[in-house]
């Protein structure tokens, strides 16, 4: 079932810190993975994903350095600074008391 | 990469993917108004990454180059919608740059003003055999005169600057200053408040008139409202003569002020596009 775009761009920054808590990931790399994990279910605009990480960035919570690849193609990787690490835990904490209320409130209404 | 292959056929749908690829990234960059040259390499550069590895996935898959074209567009997303998601990402910081740079242009066109209405003083103090050294030292005197005649010119490339399709929203800083000037003036300095705002009204019209392609029309820009004032008003500094040499600095000021501008947008062009 495909997801709503507005639901998915309020959650596009805690993913991106989820995601780049396991390792360093460029852009693509991040849309390949969340394609992948979802299932195909998220269906957003990936040129939006660039601006969410130039914004985290800003904040502090990115760090970024070109690297090149072993087919010889440069590829700026991103990683979680120690800011960002705290931001992702507390955005998970959030995201997972937000999505209990909200399922606290859906099963009472469907009972 | 996607440049060279041995079919001539191929070799144009290559050439047109990498075109619209550029376009797309163009268009972002373009739109986006991101500060600073650095920054704006590093995000197409980005972009331009990201692109390819989409075409090369389609590809990949079996698609030909259009078709990879098209895919690529429907992932990516409009251009401009991301260029707006850039552009608020940034916008604090361009305000900044912006702020700073106009302060830049405002204290080097001060110091322009002062020089140049410095240099006709003591040009006129050697004709009239006074002392130079006195003039300049009276010079503090004409500090609301220096600041009026910047705010005049500099409000009115604010306004082209911000407005730049429609002259008489162009116009508005312009006259909205004025108004505040008029009322400082009135309130600071009673006595001499209507001397800086004349100068104000002569660099505001000297640069409108810049604008007209004729040579030199500009020069009425600063003489009209000056000769106006001096017909209402009667003497603006000492006796019944019309202040040539005010109308002089003014002038020069103003001719100053255009060429600094000029250079202004040179230097800063890319981020006050």
């Amino acid at each position: 079932m495909p997801i709503d775009r507005e639901l998915l761009k309020g959650s596009i920054a805690l993913l991106i810190l989820r995601l780049l808590s396991e390792r360093d990931m460029y852009g693509y790399e991040i849309i390949q993975e969340s394609v992948h994990r979802s299932q195909d279910a998220f269906e957003f605009k990936e040129g939006t994903l660039y601006p969410a990480l130039h914004q985290l960035h800003k904040r502090g919570y990115l760090r970024s350095e070109w690297r090149t690849g072993e087919n010889g193609k440069q590829r700026k990787y991103y990683s979680l600074t120690a800011t960002g690490r705290k931001a992702a835990r507390r955005s998970e904490q959030e995201w997972f008391s937000f999505t209990k209320v909200v399922n606290a409130i859906l099963s009472k209404a469907n009972s | 990469m996607v440049f060279f292959h041995e079919s001539s056929e191929r070799h144009t749908f290559e050439g047109q993917l990498v075109t619209h690829l550029d376009r797309i990234v163009s268009r972002v960059i373009l739109l986006a108004k991101l500060p600073g040259d650095k920054r704006r390499c590093e995000v197409e550069k980005e972009l331009r990454a990201h692109l390819d590895d989409v075409a090369e996935e389609a590809r990949s898959q079996g698609y030909d180059d259009e078709a990879a074209v098209r895919i690529v567009r429907m992932r990516f997303g409009e251009p401009e919608e991301v260029a707006a998601a850039f552009a608020s990402v940034y916008s604090p910081e361009r305000l900044a740059k912006r702020i700073f740079h106009s302060a830049i242009l405002v204290a080097v066109s001060t110091v322009a003003v002062v020089v140049v209405i410095g240099t006709v003083q003591s040009i006129a103090a050697i004709c009239t055999a006074n002392s130079i050294l006195s003039t300049l030292r009276d010079m503090h005197r004409e500090f609301f005169g220096f600041g009026a005649i910047v705010a005049g010119y500099c409000s009115l490339y604010a306004g082209e600057r911000l407005f730049p399709t429609s002259l008489a929203r162009a116009l508005l800083p312009s006259v909205s200053l004025g108004l505040w000037l008029a009322a400082l003036f009135g309130w600071l300095i009673p006595q001499h408040g209507p001397l800086p705002l004349v100068a104000f009204t002569c660099a505001a019209v000297g640069r409108l008139l810049q604008r007209v392609e004729i040579p030199l029309v500009w020069f009425a820009g600063t003489g009209g409202p000056l000769l106006a004032a001096w017909a209402l008003c009667g003497p603006l500094i000492s006796g019944w003569q019309f202040p040539w040499l005010v109308w002089l600095g003014l002038t020069l000021s103003c001719k100053a002020l255009r060429e600094i501008v000029r250079l202004f947008e040179r230097v800063f062009v890319e981020d006050f596009a």
